[in-house]
Parts: C-alpha cells; sequence; structure tokens
C-alpha cells in the first residue's frame, strides 16, 4: 500500500476506535465531581473541567459525536452530489443545465452564514443531531457535485460507454455499472472531504451555540471550555485535547485523500530515486565517417526505474550531409528515447549510461549547459511528435518563430526577424500574411507546416522529424513529405524522420534502421531494405503493409 | 439472409452537413470499405447505424433472416460495432468475462458461451479473468470483436479497427475478422483510411469526402484504376515503395 495511505488509515482508524471504545471506558462524561479544575493526573488523565467532570471520557464521547455527524452528512451530501452530478450529466441536455444551475447557485450561497441561519429558525429544542447533519449536508453538497459532473462528463463520452449502450444496455445500468466504478476513487475522495468539512462546521456551529441540543461533539467541549474561561484560567488540558483530536483526524483524512490521488493519478507518486544498476561501458570512439555530420556510437539509454529499463542498446548510426535517414519502428521499440537522447533532451529516470554522439566535431554527450543552449537548434532543431499541437495557444505564430531568433541572433533588428520569418513561412508553404495567427486558426497541417518553418529558422544541419505527419490525413501528409524532399534539395541540411511507417521511410529516405526493443536490427539502404531485407523482424514489417498496387488477396484472403 | 440498408442518411450538426445523402446496402457474406480522411463522416455514419447517433434525415432497415424486417428493439441482436481504440472501448474496472458475459446475457443467451467466444477470436479461456490493463493492444481488439458477436449479431460495423494497433499485428486481427466474415457469413462495414488494406480486405469501396460518396465499386476497380479526381489524389498519395523500386534494382 502507499506510505500516505497507510498513514491516514492508521491515524483516523485510531481515531475511530476512540470515538467506538473510548466511551465505553472511560466512565460517563457526566459526572460531577467537587473537585472543580484539576489538571491532569493519574486519576484523571486528562485532568477534569470547572465543574470536576474528567476531560478523557468527554473527549471520548465527543470524538463519537462528531464523528457521528461527520459520517451522517457526507452520506447526505455525497448522494445529493450524485443525484446532481452524475446523473446531470449522463443525461445531458436541459437536465444537466437545470442541475448544474442549481448546484452553481448552492455554490456561491455562503455555507456558514446560511447554516447560521437556518440554525438560529430551528428552536434549540429541536435542533437534533439529523436537522443539524441535513442543513450542513445540504449546504456542502454542490462543491462535489461539479467536481462529479465533470468527471462524468468525460467518461459518457468513452467508448466503452458507447458499446455498453450498443451492447442494449439499459440506462441506470450504464450509469451503475460502467461509469459508476470509475468514479469510485473519486467519489471516495470526496466523501472524506466532506466529512472533515462536516466536522469543522459542526464544531464551529456547537462553539457559537448553534449545535444540536444535548449533543455532545467536539465544538461542545469548546463552547464549554470558553464559557469556563478555560484560556484565562490557563486549563490547556480542557481545550488542546479536542482541537489535536480534530487536526489529527483533518490530518489524517488528508492523507487518506493523498493517497487516493495518488492511486488516480499515477504521476502523483513519489518516485523512489535509485542507485544505477546497469554499469557504464567506456564505448571506443570510433573513426568518423568523412562527410558525417551526426555520428551516434554504441549509444546506450537506460530509464532508471525499478525494474531498470534498457530502452536504447547499443546503437550506432551516421547521418550523412544532406542525408534523409528513416529510423522505424513500434511503439515503444525506443526510437523517441534515441531522438531525445541526440538532443541531450532526455530527463531523469531516463540516462545515458554509455556511448557517444558525435556533431561534426563537437561531443554532444560533453557540452556545458550554456553550450548545449546555444547547440540546440542552432545546429540541431526538432520537429516533435504531435508538434501541430505544441504551439502556444495564446501567442500569435509571429511572436512564437521571433521567440527563437530573439534567442539565438540577439543582434538581429526587428524588420529583419520579421522578414526572415515571412521567408520561412513562405519556404514551407505557408502564406506569411498569417503570421498574425493564432494557432487554432490555422488547420492542422498549417500547424504543422509552422512548427518546420520554426525547425528551420536557424539553418540548422540536421533536423530530427519525430513521427511529423502520423497524425495528418493522407493528403497532407503528402504534401509536407514532398516538402521535405524539396527543402533537403536546396537547403542540404539531414534528416532523422522517425515513424512506425515503414512505407513512407521507404519512399522518402537514403538509408534506414529499423529498430526492436531498443537496437537495431537493420540498418541498409532503403533499396536494400525493401528488396533484401535481412532481419526476420523487418521482414514481418513488411508483410505488414499491403500495397496499394500489387497482387491483390495474397495477404489476407 | 440479414440485410441492412442506408438510404438517404443525412446528419447535420449545426447547419453543417456531416452525412449527406449517403445510401448503400450491406449483404451477408460482403465487406464494405468506407474510405475516407478524418472528418469525412465516415465514423457518423458508424455511430448512426449502430443507433448511438440520430440521423437528421434517411433511414436504416435492416431485414432479418426471414426476409421481414426487424423491430426497433430486436436490432441489437443483428447489428453490434467494433470501436477504433481498444485501450478505450474496454473498461478499465471491470473482466474481460463481465465484457462478453453482458451483452450474451442481455440477448437471451448463456454466459458458458464466454470461453467458446474467446477461442473464436484465438485466445484461450483463461483471459476471461483478466482485466484490460493486462492485455495487449491486439488482444484487447479481439476480446471487442468477441463482445460484437456475443449477442450473434450478423452486421458488424468496424470502425478504423486496426489503426491505434501497432502495425505488427494488424495484418493478424485483420485476417482474424477476414476468417470470421467467412465463417459465420457476416455482413462488415470496414471503415478506414487505408486504402491498400481496403483493397486487400473488402469486396466494394465506397469513397467519401466531405460527407458524401464521390466514388464507389468493386474495389479493384476503385483503388487501381480510380476514376473521380479525389479518389486519384488520395490513391497517389498513399505511400507506396513499389513506384520507387521495381524488384531488381531501382526505377
Amino acid at each position: 500500500m502507499r506510505p500516505k495511505l497507510a498513514a491516514g488509515l492508521g491515524l483516523a482508524g485510531l481515531i475511530v476506535l476512540f470515538g467506538l471504545i473510548g466511551p465505553l471506558l472511560t466512565g460517563d462524561p457526566a459526572t460531577i465531581r467537587d473537585i472543580g479544575l484539576t489538571p491532569p493526573s493519574g486519576e484523571h488523565l486528562l485532568g477534569t473541567t470547572l465543574t470536576g467532570q474528567d476531560v478523557l471520557a468527554q473527549l471520548a464521547s465527543a470524538t463519537r459525536g462528531s464523528l457521528w455527524i461527520g459520517a451522517l452528512v457526507a452520506v447526505m451530501a455525497t448522494v445529493l452530489s450524485g443525484i446532481f452530478g452524475i446523473v446531470g450529466a449522463y443525461a445531458g441536455g436541459a437536465v444537466d443545465e437545470v442541475f448544474s444551475l442549481f448546484s452553481n447557485v448552492m455554490l456561491v450561497i455562503p455555507g456558514l452564514p446560511l447554516v447560521i441561519v437556518i440554525t438560529a429558525f430551528v428552536p434549540p429544542d429541536e435542533r437534533g443531531t439529523w436537522n443539524i447533519a441535513l442543513v450542513l449536508a445540504i449546504t456542502g453538497w454542490a462543491a462535489s457535485a461539479r467536481v462529479l459532473r465533470a468527471q462524468t462528463l468525460s467518461l459518457r463520452n468513452r467508448d466503452y460507454v458507447a458499446a455498453a449502450r450498443v451492447s442494449g444496455e439499459k440506462t441506470w445500468r450504464v450509469i451503475g455499472v460502467e461509469i459508476l466504478p470509475n468514479l469510485l476513487p473519486v467519489l471516495a475522495s470526496q466523501f472524506v472531504f466532506t466529512v472533515v468539512l462536516a466536522i469543522l462546521s459542526e464544531a464551529g456551529l456547537s462553539f457559537l451555540g448553534l449545535g444540536a441540543a444535548n449533543s455532545s461533539t467536539l465544538g461542545t467541549m469548546f463552547y464549554y471550555a470558553q464559557n469556563g474561561f478555560a484560556l484565562q484560567r490557563e486549563a490547556w488540558w480542557w481545550f488542546v485535547p479536542p482541537g489535536m483530536v480534530i487536526a489529527l483526524f483533518g490530518g489524517a483524512l488528508a492523507l487518506i485523500n493523498f493517497g487516493i490521488d495518488e492511486i488516480i493519478n499515477p504521476r502523483l507518486r513519489d518516485r523512489p530515486r535509485r542507485k544505477r544498476d546497469v554499469v557504464a561501458v567506456e564505448a571506443e570512439i570510433a573513426p568518423v565517417e568523412p562527410d558525417a555530420v551526426l555520428t551516434v556510437r554504441n549509444l546506450n539509454v537506460v530509464y532508471q526505474s525499478s525494474p531498470p529499463v534498457h530502452a536504447v542498446k547499443n546503437v550506432s548510426l551516421t547521418l550523412r550531409r544532406g542525408e534523409i535517414l528513416g529510423l522505424a519502428g513500434e511503439s515503444g521499440c525506443g526510437k523517441t528515447t534515441l531522438a531525445y537522447a541526440i538532443n541531450r533532451l532526455h530527463r531523469p529516470p531516463a540516462e545515458v549510461t554509455s556511448g557517444s554522439v558525435t556533431f561534426d566535431d563537437v561531443d554532444v554527450l560533453a557540452l556545458e549547459p550554456e553550450e548545449l543552449r546555444e547547440f540546440r537548434w542552432v545546429r540541431l532543431s526538432m520537429v516533435f511528435q504531435g508538434a501541430m499541437n505544441s504551439l502556444n495557444p495564446v501567442t500569435p505564430i509571429r511572436a512564437q518563430l521571433q521567440d527563437a531568433l530573439r534567442t539565438h541572433r540577439p543582434s538581429m533588428s526587428a524588420p529583419d526577424r520579421e522578414l526572415r520569418c515571412a521567408e520561412m513561412l513562405r519556404l514551407v508553404g505557408v502564406d506569411p500574411a498569417r503570421l498574425g495567427a493564432y494557432p487554432h486558426e490555422l488547420s492542422g497541417g498549417m500547424r504543422q507546416r509552422v512548427m518546420i518553418a520554426m525547425a528551420l529558422l536557424l539553418d540548422p544541419q540536421v533536423m530530427i522529424m519525430d513521427e511529423p505527419t502520423t497524425a495528418l490525413d493522407v493528403l497532407v501528409q503528402r504534401e509536407i513529405l514532398n516538402e521535405i524532399k524539396r527543402l533537403r534539395d536546396e537547403l542540404q541540411f539531414a534528416v532523422v524522420f522517425i515513424t512506425h511507417d515503414l512505407p513512407l521511410l521507404l519512399e522518402l529516405s537514403d538509408r534506414i534502421a529499423v529498430m526492436r526493443d531498443g537496437e537495431v536490427v537493420e540498418y541498409a539502404t532503403a533499396e536494400d531494405v525493401y528488396l533484401r531485407p535481412e532481419h526476420p523482424y523487418t521482414r514481418q514489417l513488411l508483410a505488414s503493409f499491403p500495397s496499394l498496387t500489387g497482387d491483390r488477396g495474397a495477404l489476407i484472403r | 439472409m440479414t440485410t441492412l440498408a442506408v438510404r438517404g442518411l443525412t446528419k447535420t450538426y449545426h447547419r453543417i452537413r456531416a452525412v449527406d445523402d449517403v445510401s448503400f446496402t450491406l449483404t451477408a457474406g460482403r465487406t464494405v470499405a468506407l474510405v475516407g480522411e478524418s472528418g469525412s463522416g465516415k465514423s457518423t455514419i458508424a455511430r448512426m447505424i449502430a443507433h448511438l447517433v440520430r440521423p437528421t434525415a434517411g433511414e436504416i432497415v435492416l431485414t432479418g433472416p426471414d426476409g421481414e424486417p426487424v423491430p426497433r428493439r430486436a436490432y441489437r441482436d443483428h447489428v453490434q460495432m467494433i470501436f477504433q481504440d481498444p485501450f478505450a472501448s474496454l473498461n478499465p474496472f471491470h473482466t474481460v468475462e463481465h465484457h462478453l458475459a453482458r451483452p450474451l446475457r442481455l440477448h437471451g443467451r448463456s454466459r458458458d458461451e464466454v470461453p467458446h467466444l474467446l477461442e473464436r477470436v484465438s485466445l484461450t479461456p483463461d483471459f476471461a479473468r483478466r482485466r484490460p490493463h493486462e492485455l495487449s493492444g491486439g488482444q484487447r481488439q479481439r476480446v471487442a470483436i468477441a463482445r460484437a458477436l456475443a449477442p450473434g449479431a450478423k452486421v458488424i460495423i468496424a470502425d478504423e479497427p486496426v489503426s491505434m494497433l501497432d502495425v505488427s499485428i494488424r495484418m493478424g486481427v485483420l485476417k482474424l475478422l477476414g476468417r470470421l466474415q467467412r465463417e459465420e457469413h457476416l455482413a462488415v462495414l470496414y471503415i478506414t483510411h487505408d486504402l491498400a488494406t481496403a483493397r486487400h480486405f473488402s469486396d466494394e469501396v465506397l469513397v467519401m469526402h466531405r460527407g458524401r460518396i464521390v466514388e464507389r465499386g468493386a474495389s479493384d476497380d476503385v483503388l487501381t484504376r480510380p476514376q473521380d479526381p479525389y479518389t486519384r489524389r488520395l490513391a497517389a498519395a498513399t505511400p507506396d515503395p513499389a513506384s520507387r523500386f521495381s524488384r531488381g534494382g531501382l526505377s
């Protein structure tokens, strides 16, 4: 179990146990003795109140009372928020509009003043625990309803909900069996939150003398301590213990909530740092090919997780000037990790354990941070996976293009910058008049072209493109591929093109490296890979793409 | 013989015609491919046939094996759908068993058929106990196919069934669909953006562009000798290494 959750559950469990069993062991909290206010002693572990009542006994029964209120309110508020949040969101349309309007109105009504007004209206002798709980539940469900609504809105559009409808499930079963279980973590955390809120609110009410009649809660303890001038008499044992119980219980439930959050969202988990298990091997620097611009030698990248994942194994590649190198592989084969490592963009827990990356005569892996900053983008630029969604949505593309120039060519004048950006857009086939446009005003293909323009802005010698066309339609993909070929011929830069689409690479690249499980299993010219594949995996990949023009039928039927 | 006829199907979203006057017929034992780019309206057609989205105009008529029109409440006994993303179409909370047993029971069949269903999609019966996160993409999609078969459906709408899978397992899943189609005499609507698999996997091809069918015919005719300018552009844009290398050397 996660440590936060375990600590929270342990602490909360102890307090609940104290509330359940404590009152049976500590005697009657109402017994009045004529000893008056006494500090803690052997006989009365937490001392006595002004009227000689045992504080420990009072604390036990007050804890029980507060927990009971907390649980009651949380159950009622969760049911209310479930009805208004989940049912409304699933039903959609007018029902959702009305339900969420109602929740929003409830949300903006200030809770505590409303509670005070409502409870003040109820005559003290009718102010039972249930009434108080009901009032607290009515004023406390709206925030949870909004959280549940948002979550349900996202769940109801999942394919498995559609699949359940297609298989003929009734609406209540879709909500109860398909959606509700996936809401459990959210429901649990909302429940826990409401328990704390209810205990605190009730304590506040009781302290003001507006709590349930004849009840005993942590709040009533404060009320009597206040009325008995406990603070002035320095009788700390009278008010510190109930305060501690509230604080500890709140802390415990907060820990439980963190634990639940970590279960819902694994990214929040604390990642323990591990010692590296993989021994670094010094790679001998092989002689660099004469016209090579980028040389990768025996590169190893390991994710130092437990267990360590060896994502890139002994990869050696050479990129010649003006060459298009295709890097083919399926998801998880390490091709993106390799691209990041070449650019030194990998982040812990990823670590280059051995090998070298040489760019012309620069040892990339040895660059100091400032040198690295000057090297990146100027000499080696990158078009990221899903690049068309990596433009900043709130600034026009002009500002985003000029940023790179401002950083790397600070001496450039503003009109020159504008000219350069316009020139680059023209180069990738986007009308320079669109410089003032925001990303959402451009189509996916145009955004991708803008990203390529950005990568070209500083005349890099090498461009790494990670799945640059995967999210695009085939017509747009064709235009961008033609653009890359044309730009390569005009500007003579070299390209590492990463994709799972082997036919595309066969058409585009000069040489192709096929990656599998972190290893390059085949590395040859495109023609050799197509006509004379050597590795069985390459043959399997080739067979996975039926040809549009070749013989029909052999593959499937 | 079960047939599903779509006539004049139209769907309008905010005055934009996502699907515009589309008609075609699915017959038992035949696969019809619906090809087009994203936004062309092909998924909307799938969702209308699966009764997830109500058409703005037009009709979907299902004729049962007895030649009589199938009433609306029995529609789902006959028409089922396979979704694109097997990582989204299985509920992470439930076991494989749940995913198959529910449709079986909803359509008056026994949950004892679960092992048999798994075998038909080339999975072993012990998969029933597992949860989706324990399965690979290909195994998930096989479970999704078994779920579509569970009600005994004879019309299967496969919406991009392999485009989210790793390339090396796509053929396996397509071959499985092809085998089931032949063995069970299913009528299949294969929706895809990939012209090459459409050609090899289907008898008839419908090419969609902006909500309309711009070209239709036998798959070999349409995809190797396209007549419509849009289909031609699509075919020309599809990467095809065969055009760069002829066997034996650079062309």
